[in-house]
């Protein structure tokens, strides 16, 4: 062989005149011989030029055959380059995991889900095992444990002290990671290692930064076997840390605000009606959108607190949607409770609650309207009377239909109302239907932009005369329905108190209340 | 949906000692606080104003927020000594105005009619001992 000063430093046994194979390594002399081999050869190598190690280094050997049969290889030291080849691998496998995590973490706004996927994620790419641990609710903790190719395992840890282990106290409080080199291993306690895993080798824990607080924090563990985390693989478990935080922190205050809307829900939902002393009530609420469950709309029925008294229904819309509205009704709501002892002055009582509704910072409002229904013989004695909300209708058995002559000011944002409250009576048979205004606003009809509108209701209204009160609060709530179609809506409610059909019995007392048939 | 709602577009025509903001399409809780925002933009940027005059004519659905949002609208022109005029109201607003019975809360705020200005804000705050006192 012939050879040039620089293959000196590379390869320091070569001399002009000394044998390949006693200089070169075993990859370049199998090269060359294949190269030199007499006849027809095979292209070398089709996947770019040769590579091998010389002396530690990595090398790139490009072949040229000469005129004269020899072959001259041009040796390219190609070391950095290999590994800037590694970094950017690395780097590339690391972002498609974060953006894997990313996509799999947003995808649920499921706590237990969330806790799940972090664990599961960390000990396919991060460690041989991990714990994602929510903070503490009293002395429990919440741990998902993971073992790598395994699935995640929920146990609550009953009077574990978080500040026991090093950095963990810490962690779920949201202060910043402490270094893995700092937390001797031997110190982890049984809990924190999964069943089989064997001796630890290395831990790092790291806090899951949530919104504001810390959403928990996130335990890898690696085996003796394995080689102990660097500060690189560190920093990247707390990229990983924050994205999982933020998925688990938006969780929590997802499942937060469902609590809350359904604890809401139960206390705002309207009572089931019945037959209270003697007149029938019957009511239906439909709320606008699953999304808002909450509405706008409200009713209530008091029944008298003593018999012989008139019982109070009331029924109204708030302004606004979803959980403005839902205060607002559950304030007005509890005002009228407090008000019923003197449900007998319908406009004192609009009047007390509009100054306890009245606020300077803003104009939310209510429309509403109140009925006071006592039973009179046969008869049922009603008084109505409106806030600013549309009158209600009275059914009479000969398929009349009247609005209560009551008109008066909406409540809660006006530090003066009015209000004028109409009397009326039912004879057997014959209904009083309360409504808000989703159902005469209700968009819809054979073109779908026309107004179900009062006209149509009163219409639909002289086809009930003599309805039970369930079937007349049915039919208008179903008239509504269909008029909409699959079209968007606002809430809509409506109650319907009613004289029942009923015979005297004379037998029992002739001159007092006495008993009723229903 | 066949219909479509109406975002509301807001024409201001600003002229010596009174604006008058033109309303088109819906009122409603989507738009709401477009118009109190501009409004109030208008109050807190001319202290001379007298006069502020809403152009009904062309304004679709007004929904209980978008009456909530004039009402508010009342109430902080009230407060700066600004006649709020309700102007060319349709004959839908009307209504709404009539049942909800604040006709005669924005009627009697036109000139000649008497101006409720300070007496609103003070009867709320008045009504409200224990209220937050700074007007809003």
């Amino acid at each position: 062989m012939r050879c040039n000063e620089a293959t000196g430093l590379l390869l320091p046994a070569a001399a002009p005149g000394t044998p390949l194979v006693a200089v070169a390594p075993d990859w370049l002399c199998a090269a060359h011989t294949a190269l030199t081999r007499p006849g027809p050869h095979a292209v070398p190598d089709t996947e770019g030029p040769l590579h091998g190690v010389i002396g530690g280094r990595r090398v790139a050997a490009y072949p040229s055959v000469r005129t004269d049969g020899s072959v001259a290889w041009w040796l390219v030291d190609d070391t950095d380059h290999q590994l800037v080849r590694e970094a950017l691998r690395v780097e590339r496998e690391r972002t498609a995991f974060l953006a894997k995590a990313s996509n799999v973490l947003l995808s649920s706004l499921n706590l237990g889900r969330c806790m799940d996927v972090t664990a599961q994620l960390a000990a396919e790419s991060l460690a041989d095992a991990a714990l994602a641990i929510a903070p503490p609710r009293g002395h429990r903790l919440p741990v998902v444990t993971c073992l790598r190719g395994g699935s995640p395992a929920l146990s609550t840890q009953e009077g574990v002290d978080p500040d026991d282990v090093p950095g963990l106290g810490e962690a779920l409080r949201g202060f910043p990671p402490v270094p893995s080199r700092w937390i001797d291993p031997a110190t982890a306690p049984a809990w924190m290692v999964p069943p089989g895993f064997g001796p630890v080798g290395s831990i790092v824990i790291t806090p899951l930064p949530g919104h504001g607080v810390a959403a928990g924090a996130l335990i890898l563990l690696r085996r003796t076997e394995n080689a102990a985390f660097t500060d690189e693989e560190e920093v990247f478990a707390r990229l990983f840390a924050a994205r999982a935080g933020a998925a688990m922190s938006a969780a929590r205050l997802y499942a937060e605000q469902t609590a809350i809307t359904d604890v809401l829900m139960r206390e705002l939902l309207p009572p089931t009606l019945h037959h209270i002393s003697g007149v029938d009530f019957a009511g239906r609420y439909r709320p606008s959108a699953d999304h808002e469950r909450v509405g706008g709309d409200f009713y209530d029925v008091h029944p008298a607190a003593v018999e012989g008294e008139a019982s109070l229904v009331s029924l109204g819309d708030v302004c606004g949607k979803g959980l403005e509205a839902a205060v607002l009704t559950g304030k007005i709501r509890n005002t009228l409770h407090a008000l019923l002892p003197l449900a007998d002055d319908h406009r004192r009582m609009l009047s007390l609650l509009n100054t306890a509704l009245l606020n300077s910072h803003h104009t939310r409002f209510a429309t509403l309207v109140l009925a006071s229904a006592v039973r009179r013989g046969n008869m049922v004695d009603l008084k109505l009377t409106s806030g600013g909300h549309p009158s209600p209708l009275i059914i009479r058995s000969d398929g009349t239909v009247e609005e209560a002559d009551t008109n008066g000011t909406l409540i809660g944002a006006l530090p003066d109302i009015t209000a004028t409250t109409a009397e009326a009576s039912l004879a057997p048979g014959e209904s009083c239907v309360l409504y808000t205004d989703g159902i005469t606003e209700a968009k819809g009809g054979p073109m779908g932009d026309a107004l179900f509108g009062e006209g149509r209701l009163k219409r639909a209204l002289t086809e009930c005369a003599g309805m039970p009160a369930e079937g007349i609060a049915e039919h208008v709530q179903m008239l509504a329905a269909q008029w909409l179609g699959n079209r968007s809506h606002d809430d809509m409610a409506v109650v319907v108190i009613s004289a029942p059909r009923t015979h005297h019995l004379s037998a029992v007392n002739g001159r007092t209340r006495g008993r009723f048939t229903a | 949906m066949t219909t479509h709602p109406q975002h509301l577009r807001l024409t201001t025509v600003d002229t010596e000692g009174s604006i008058r903001i033109g309303l088109q399409g819906d009122l409603d809780y989507d738009s709401a606080d477009h118009l109190l925002n501009e409004v109030t933009a208008h109050l807190a940027a001319r202290p001379a104003l007298t006069d502020l005059h809403l152009h009904c004519a062309e304004l679709d659905t007004v929904d209980s927020t978008g009456l909530s949002a004039l009402l508010m609208i009342s109430r902080r022109t009230s407060g700066a000594g600004v006649r709020l005029h309700l102007d060319a109201r349709p004959e839908r607003l009307d209504r709404l105005l009539h049942l909800t019975g604040t006709l005669d809360h924005f009627t009697a705020l036109v000139p000649g009619g008497a101006v409720r200005s300070p007496a609103t804000e003070e009867s709320v705050a008045a009504t409200r001992p224990n209220g937050p006192d700074g007007t809003t």
